[in-house]
């Protein structure tokens, strides 16, 4: 039954996400637009860890658009959960038997397979970022892209499941989750910033979700894997899974 | 403490907001098969109750058990045996009404050929079966409510729980929704437990509690709770109340209360049809209209509280 109940309700997040059109062009169009504009506009200026020579700024941007179109699908997805309190669905789905950790996989499998198509569609513009990568890397791509989104995810329904105001989960967003994604690399590498921030960086989880991602895209067919790329899938999986027994712990209680 | 006889049964059931007391001690027995109201003004309580009847709060103080099995701990299987219809319509308004049923079906792990013909036949004895295809953010309200019902009643539960089911109804509609839920109590042979704020909507109840700022001011049949309120009475209309109040008075032998557009006389002996006839020959010129009334909720909500229903607040 729980299985059951879980399927449905990712269904319904997947069918009302692709129901909205704006939604879909919003969360696809947004980061891809940022990508080409930042990285067009700063230009060939930048050396970043990984590559031996001169690189674009495209190129070094590209792992972190992937890693924003993932946070923005994953997070924004769990918006539903305080349009769902507000309208009254959700209350339909906790008076049912499973209903507590059903609403839980539920969004976390939605929002995972809306982030992971999203990102998977844009890793298909790597070849024009200067990135080949094969079918050995897609699989890494797909696993690391996959847990990211599980996490982020549970991240946005721990934070969404006590509201119920949809602008102040966006205010925090705000506040919380951009400078996440600014402290990721995603936008500098943390070689050339200062000390603090290098320690901010350090203790960010995503730090490592875009230095597998950007290690991975960096792979060529032939080469080996990253050297660090099993410590980052460690410190990811494991974010994840403290992420997602919270919320579990969290949904579990009852007023 | 369950009782086999009571398809839900509470006992001394208390909920606090942080330290606000917002229910206090409330005993409540369903029988099986019958209709049982939670009436009270908006705040007094009744929401909160629901919401601990139908498992969305946790039971802080007292006892409940539902179809024989204590809520505190087996609230999965009494899951199991409740269908909920909230304030605001649970349903999601980007799927369409097939979609919204198959999802609560898929919620309680029915089997999906059994599904599809539950469905099916939902929908029709709703009144809805045409219905199926469209979103139901395109539906009226009064259709909204049947998609809930249908949905609600595909897991054939044996108690069905109401939060004032006709909040945002027109009349028309409200009426409809009332015969439809008689309807199918009548058919299902289901217990029905409902909260309202309406004294109309609690009338046709076998029995009621009366709530009042967290607390049970009476409990009972409707019929017994009139009938120990006294006699009949009279209620004359009139543009100045206070003034033909205090007139009456003098005559003494009768109970006189000034409301705010009319005047309650209560005979102390004899009959209230005179008292009627005498009183509307010697007012004709102050008063508007002459009522012969039985004691109402309305009455007994005054009585327990000595608070008009009408003084309390109203719905936004």
């Amino acid at each position: 039954m729980f299985m059951q109940a879980s399927y449905s309700l990712a269904l319904r997040e997947v069918t009302r996400f692709l129901r909205q059109k704006n939604r879909v062009i919003g969360a696809m169009a947004t980061p891809v637009l940022f990508w080409f504009l930042l990285g067009s506009g700063v230009g060939r200026s930048l050396v970043a860890p990984g590559f031996r020579e001169r690189t674009d700024y495209l190129t070094y941007f590209f792992p972190g658009i992937v890693l924003l179109i993932i946070l923005f699908t994953a997070i924004f997805s769990t918006v539903s959960v305080i349009e769902d309190r507000r309208e009254g669905f959700l209350q339909g789905v906790l008076v049912a038997p499973d209903g507590r950790s059903a609403i839980l996989f539920g969004k976390l499998i939605g929002g995972t397979l809306l982030a992971v198509f999203q990102a998977i569609v844009v890793v298909l513009l790597a070849p024009y970022s200067n990135y080949h990568p094969d079918a050995r890397v897609l699989f890494y791509l797909l696993a690391i892209i996959s847990v990211l989104a599980v996490g982020l995810t549970a991240l946005g329904f721990l934070i969404a499941w006590p509201m119920d105001s949809t602008q102040g989960f966006h205010a925090l967003i705000n506040l919380f989750f951009v400078p996440l994604w600014f402290l990721s690399g995603a936008l500098f590498p943390p070689a050339g910033a200062a000390e603090w921030i290098r320690v901010l960086m350090r203790f960010n989880p995503l730090s490592y979700g875009h230095d597998a991602l950007a290690g991975l895209l960096a792979t060529r067919p032939g080469m080996p894997l990253p050297v660090d790329l099993s410590h980052d899938f460690s410190i990811v999986c494991a974010t994840t899974l403290l992420l997602v027994m919270a919320c579990a712990l969290q949904v579990s209680r009852r007023s | 403490m369950a009782d086999s006889l009571y398809a839900v049964q509470a006992e001394g059931v208390g909920y606090s907001y942080g330290r606000k007391r917002v229910l206090d001690n409330i005993d409540l027995k369903l029988e099986e098969g019958g209709m049982f109201c939670v009436l009270g003004p908006n705040g007094s309580g009744k929401t909160t109750l629901f919401k601990i009847i139908s498992t969305i709060f946790a039971l802080q103080d007292g006892e409940i058990s539902v179809g024989g099995r204590s809520l505190r701990q087996f609230p999965t299987p009494v899951r199991k045996k409740i269908g909920v219809l909230f304030q605001n319509p649970a349903v999601d308004m980007k799927l369409t009404v097939r979609e919204n049923l198959r999802h609560h079906g898929n919620l309680y792990g029915l089997d999906p050929h059994d599904l599809e013909t539950r469905i099916n036949k939902n929908l029709e004895a709703l009144g809805v079966e045409n219905r199926g295809g469209e979103m139901v953010e395109s539906l009226s309200g009064g259709l909204r409510r049947r998609v809930e019902i249908a949905k609600v009643l595909l897991t054939r539960p044996s108690i069905l729980l109401m939060d004032e089911p006709t909040t945002g109804l027109d009349p028309a509609i409200r009426s409809e929704l009332w015969s439809i839920i008689s309807g199918i109590r009548n058919t299902r042979k289901l217990s029905v437990l409902f909260t309202t704020h309406l004294l109309e909507e609690a009338e046709p109840a076998d029995e009621i509690l009366l709530l009042d700022q967290g607390h049970s001011v009476a409990s009972g049949k409707v019929s017994e709770l009139r009938s120990s309120l006294g006699k009949e009475y009279v209620r004359l209309g009139t543009y100045s109340p206070k003034k033909l109040a205090a007139k009456i008075r003098k005559e003494g032998e009768i109970e006189v209360t000034a409301e705010p557009a009319s005047v309650k006389v209560v005979p102390t002996r004899g009959q209230a049809a005179p008292l009627a006839i005498r009183l509307w020959r010697e007012y004709s010129h102050e008063v508007t209209s002459v009522t012969l009334c039985r004691p109402t909720l309305e009455d007994l909500f005054l009585q327990k509280t000595g608070r008009l229903w009408s003084s309390t607040p109203g719905e936004i």
